[in-house]
């Protein structure tokens, strides 16, 4: 008979776990949260992957499961810290807390998630009856994956933000410096996870722009200016830590490289015709980016040069990212499309079941998909300047992040 | 010398088509025949927006059987290219009865393989469908009102959030900072702007999309029928309207229209409301897009047309429009006229009957020889003095459920009579919806297109390869021109003898077994696809001459 259930010595242990965890000073909301935003990216992966691989999928399929899963683990515990800030929280923790709508109280980070929540689960029937109006789909942006879209994205940014203002708020008086160290080193740790997931999902919903075959064409560099520096130094303004871009892009990198090592372990079967392409095991997503070259690139200017003028650190940052980028991407490109690429690691051999496999240019690049002369020039000049953008409005989003207090 | 062996070879091959499923409002194809040694019907009804699933009923008597194996087979790709089958599941309350779903993905000629497997062995046989978006549908208010309060509170809570993004959230417990009140206002002032900038923004995507279906939607051909007097009476013009460019640029051009049954066009004129007069004629080509024909003295008023037709690669359709019959010369006023009209039927096949109004309080025309129309289960006596019977054992009619409809018919001495074939089939019959939603033209062998089976039959066997190259649409349409003139010239019984020949059928098969139990049965199967009253007209041959008859039914949900 088991007794150590109630006995004296497991109670004491349970409080005194519960009193370090409680002590760091970290509610339960934030793990939740980011496990919410892995979630959520793991099963949009899987989910192309599946339509690459299966074809046919319902409301309730394993992948959209996941998706589901992170909304619903986000909004009930982000829903949760509202409620019981608002009615049974002390005046500390509604003063740690943003006030709203009169009665409720709740973390800056926690509205986000509860946002991102009920988008995701508004978009279900939005899409169900889109299905049914418009056919079952076949593209990855349409209204109501943008709802579903915006919705995964707020709740990992909701993710985000909630470690952030901890982040950025007084560490708890009582801990000891042993502990303000731990506890500065997990938050750290979350934030950078939590933004690696975001960079993950950001690539993700452009991977149309973003495949092998676009990588020497201008409209590749362009999204990816958009995108990235943007992102990028944001994460390097807001985090505390030295390499934070780097790291971030890392965890970016690392997620996609599991996704492309695991799933292609598993089997799969088409199973809507017309099939070109007979697989038996699921296609991977792309492999990522080579992200954490250019992101080295971030953390060192903003370590040097992060004082002077936002502008004048936009303009050096910006053209920089997007040579980096460039002179990275470009000769990969032409890797991706070598037999070497065609392996488990890289995992370019994956090709959607519905397409001819023997087309010409499965590993090679057609006439227009590059970009070539005044064309390429051109574009990379554009680029360029959309870089120095994206990177000062990183700057002004990651300054104004790291003001984040609630 | 070889564009005129094309060209023939093309048109023979073309010839073979028996496509039968032109309709309006009735999207389902049936099938009834063999499968090895399974007698089976099946009943597909295709999505209506592409991609989508298509629902799949088979109905059996056979017995043995372990299971039902559903695919679809693209004619693009064949049967290399399709996915394992699905199991057709059997019902439970419905012996013989089984149930399967189908994913269609694209656009185009396909087919449903059913494949049975059981104890004497396995059997297959394939179903061919077209698949088209045709539906465009609203969305529930339920639904609807459900998504608008979300979206409204989702829009709120954006605007809070961001309001207080740049003001409270910014601020350490404890701390004072300035403004933030108006901070707050201005953020959620910008949240507004720009949350209904993005609003519209996603509305007018979402028109853009509707708009790109709409584009890719089936739209039916247009018409304009009129009539015109001439010296040798009046005739109808049907006129297919040219506009089909625009909403339909691909299209294959009309020049590329076959026969089918030895007619370019089967077309039926059915009287708007009572329904009481109905004829089934065949207008012959003046050019590519217009057809005439000496309009049968058919009573006043508003007629529904309908104009089967079938183009190169066997996409067969139903060409709608109405027509108004005014200042008709022949007589219908008083019951004891026997006025007979001076109608030369421009087609020796053009048949018209005049029956009873389907609602009683409608008046009945006044002419001799009125059809009675009859009701399942219920003798009912023919012009001829021979009598038809609708094989029913008194059992309600359900919509969207398969009925052999078989009817029998007996001589005047009340023997089972003596049929003939007419154009190359046993019967012909078209049902039709008293408001006319409904419309379908059926034979005996069910309502697919055997052309489309027969194509994709020969692609899984790997005899056929792309589609074969059309010769140029000016000697096509004079080849076909002169294979259906070719056609008239011969006598009945050669011309019967040919268009079976072309169906894969010959007399004895046809009168004799397999689809037909005997001489004087003829069965249509069908499934009604909406409750609500029909009428159905039936069309035979006996000593030489047509046999039009018609029942009414009422189906219920």
């Amino acid at each position: 008979m088991d007794l150590s259930i109630n006995s004296p010595e497991a109670t004491l242990k349970k409080s005194h776990s519960k009193a370090i965890a409680g002590n760091l000073g970290i509610p339960l909301f934030i793990y939740a949260t980011a496990i919410a935003s892995l979630s959520i990216i793991i099963g949009l992966i899987w989910d192309i992957s599946w339509h690459t691989s299966v074809g046919r999928d319902g409301l309730l399929s394993p992948p959209h499961l996941f998706i589901y899963l992170g909304a619903v683990i986000s909004g009930f515990f982000s829903g949760y810290q509202v409620l019981k800030t608002s009615f049974w929280g002390s005046r500390e923790e509604k003063d740690k807390s943003v006030k709203f709508w009169g009665v409720f109280y709740g973390s800056l980070g926690g509205l986000f998630c509860i946002w991102g929540c009920f988008a995701m689960l508004t978009s279900a029937p939005f899409d169900d009856w889109w299905h049914n109006t418009y056919g079952l789909d076949v593209t990855i942006l349409s209204p109501p994956h943008t709802v579903l879209a915006l919705g995964m994205f707020m709740v990992q940014f909701g993710a985000m933000i909630s470690v952030l203002a901890l982040q950025n708020q007084e560490a708890p008086s009582h801990l000891t410096e042993k502990q303000k160290k731990l506890r500065n080193i997990i938050l750290r740790g979350i934030f950078i996870f939590t933004a690696g997931i975001f960079l993950a999902m950001l690539f993700t919903i452009s991977s149309e722009y973003q495949g092998r075959h676009d990588m020497h064409s201008v409209s590749f560099y362009i999204v990816g200016a958009i995108i990235y520096p943007l992102f990028l130094s944001t994460v390097a303004c807001a985090s505390k830590l030295k390499w934070a871009a780097t790291y971030t892009a890392g965890v970016y990198m690392l997620i996609l490289m599991l996704m492309v090592w695991i799933l292609p372990l598993f089997p799969a079967e088409p199973l809507l015709g017309p099939i070109r392409n007979f697989i038996t095991h699921y296609n991977a997503f792309e492999f990522p980016l080579l992200m954490v070259i250019p992101a080295l690139a971030i953390d060192f200017i903003m370590q040097r040069k992060g004082h002077i003028n936002n502008w004048l650190l936009a303009l050096i940052i910006g053209p920089l990212f997007l040579a980096i980028h460039i002179a990275v991407q470009w000769p990969m490109g032409n890797f991706l499309m070598t037999p070497l690429a065609q392996t488990w690691v890289f995992g370019q051999e994956s090709w959607y079941f519905g397409a001819d496999p023997d087309w010409q240019y499965r590993f090679a690049f057609a006439d227009w998909m590059e970009s070539s002369g005044w064309e390429l020039v051109k574009g990379l000049l554009i680029a360029a300047v959309i870089a120095i953008l994206s990177t000062r409005l990183g700057l002004k989003w990651g300054t104004w992040m790291k003001n984040i207090k609630r | 010398m070889k564009k005129l062996i094309t060209t023939i070879f093309t048109i023979t091959l073309l010839l073979i088509v028996n496509p039968v499923n032109s309709h309006v409002g009735s999207p389902g194809v049936i099938f009834e025949g063999e499968a090895g040694k399974y007698k089976i019907m099946v009943n597909v009804n295709p999505p209506d927006v592409i991609p989508g699933t298509a629902n799949v009923q088979i109905y059996t008597t056979s017995e043995g059987i372990e299971k039902i194996l559903l695919r679809p087979i693209y004619w693009y790709t064949g049967d290399k290219g399709s996915p394992r089958a699905e199991e057709a599941l059997l019902l439970k309350d419905t012996p013989g009865q089984y149930q399967g779903e189908v994913w269609m993905m694209e656009n185009g000629a396909a087919s449903i393989e059913v494949k049975i497997i059981g104890e004497n062995g396995e059997g297959t046989v394939l179903v061919p469908i077209m698949a088209v978006s045709t539906a465009q549908k609203e969305m529930e208010p339920t639904l609807g009102w459900i998504l608008a309060g979300l979206g409204i509170f989702l829009v709120i809570l954006m605007i809070t959030i961001i309001g207080n993004s740049v003001s409270d959230a910014t601020v350490a417990p404890g701390e004072v900072k300035a403004n933030l009140k108006r901070k707050k206002r201005i953020g959620m002032a910008v949240a507004t702007v720009i949350l209904a900038l993005i609003l519209y923004g996603g509305m007018n995507w979402w028109n853009l999309w509707a708009e790109r279906y709409q584009r890719f939607m089936f739209k039916p051909f247009q018409a304009n029928s009129s009539i015109k007097d001439t010296e040798s009476g009046k005739k109808m013009i049907f006129q297919i309207d040219s506009s089909y460019l625009k909403t339909r640029p691909n299209s294959l051009s009309f020049k590329y229209m076959i026969p089918d049954h030895g007619k370019l066009i089967h077309m039926f004129l059915i009287r708007e409301g009572s329904l009481d007069a109905f004829a089934h004629v065949h207008p012959t080509r003046v050019d590519s897009l217009t057809f005439e024909l000496n309009l049968p003295p058919l009573p006043n008023g508003k007629y529904f047309v309908f104009a089967d037709i079938v183009r190169g690669q066997g996409f067969h359709e139903t060409i709608a429009d109405t027509l108004e019959i005014t200042e008709q010369e022949v007589k219908f006023q008083l019951a004891s006229n026997k006025e007979i009209p001076t109608w030369q039927p421009s087609d020796t096949d053009d048949t018209y009957i005049i029956s009873n109004p389907v609602l009683p309080e409608q008046t009945m025309l006044a002419t001799s020889n009125i059809v009675t129309c009859g009701k399942p289960g219920i003798k009912t006596p023919l012009p001829d003095g021979s009598s038809a019977i609708w094989e029913n054992d008194g059992e309600s009619l359900q919509a969207n459920r398969l009925y052999p409809m078989t009817f029998s018919i007996f001589d005047p001495d009340g023997e089972p009579a003596e049929l003939e074939p007419y154009m190359g089939m046993m019967g012909h019959a078209v049902v039709m919806k008293h408001d006319g939603s409904v419309y379908i033209h059926l034979h005996p062998v069910g309502n697919y297109s055997s052309a489309t089976q027969d194509l994709i039959q020969r692609r899984i066997s790997g005899d056929e390869g792309m589609p074969r190259k059309f010769p140029p649409a000016e000697q096509f349409k004079d080849s076909v021109d002169q294979v259906i003139a070719g056609i008239q010239a011969m006598s009945e019984k050669d011309r019967n003898d040919y268009l079976m020949e072309l169906m894969g059928h010959n007399r004895e098969t046809i009168q004799g077994e397999g689809e037909h139990e005997g001489h004087s049965v003829v069965t249509f199967p069908y499934a009604f696809p909406e409750p609500g009253n029909y009428r159905i007209w039936i069309q035979m041959k006996r000593n030489g001459k047509v046999l039009n008859t018609a029942f009414d039914a009422v189906v219920t949900e």
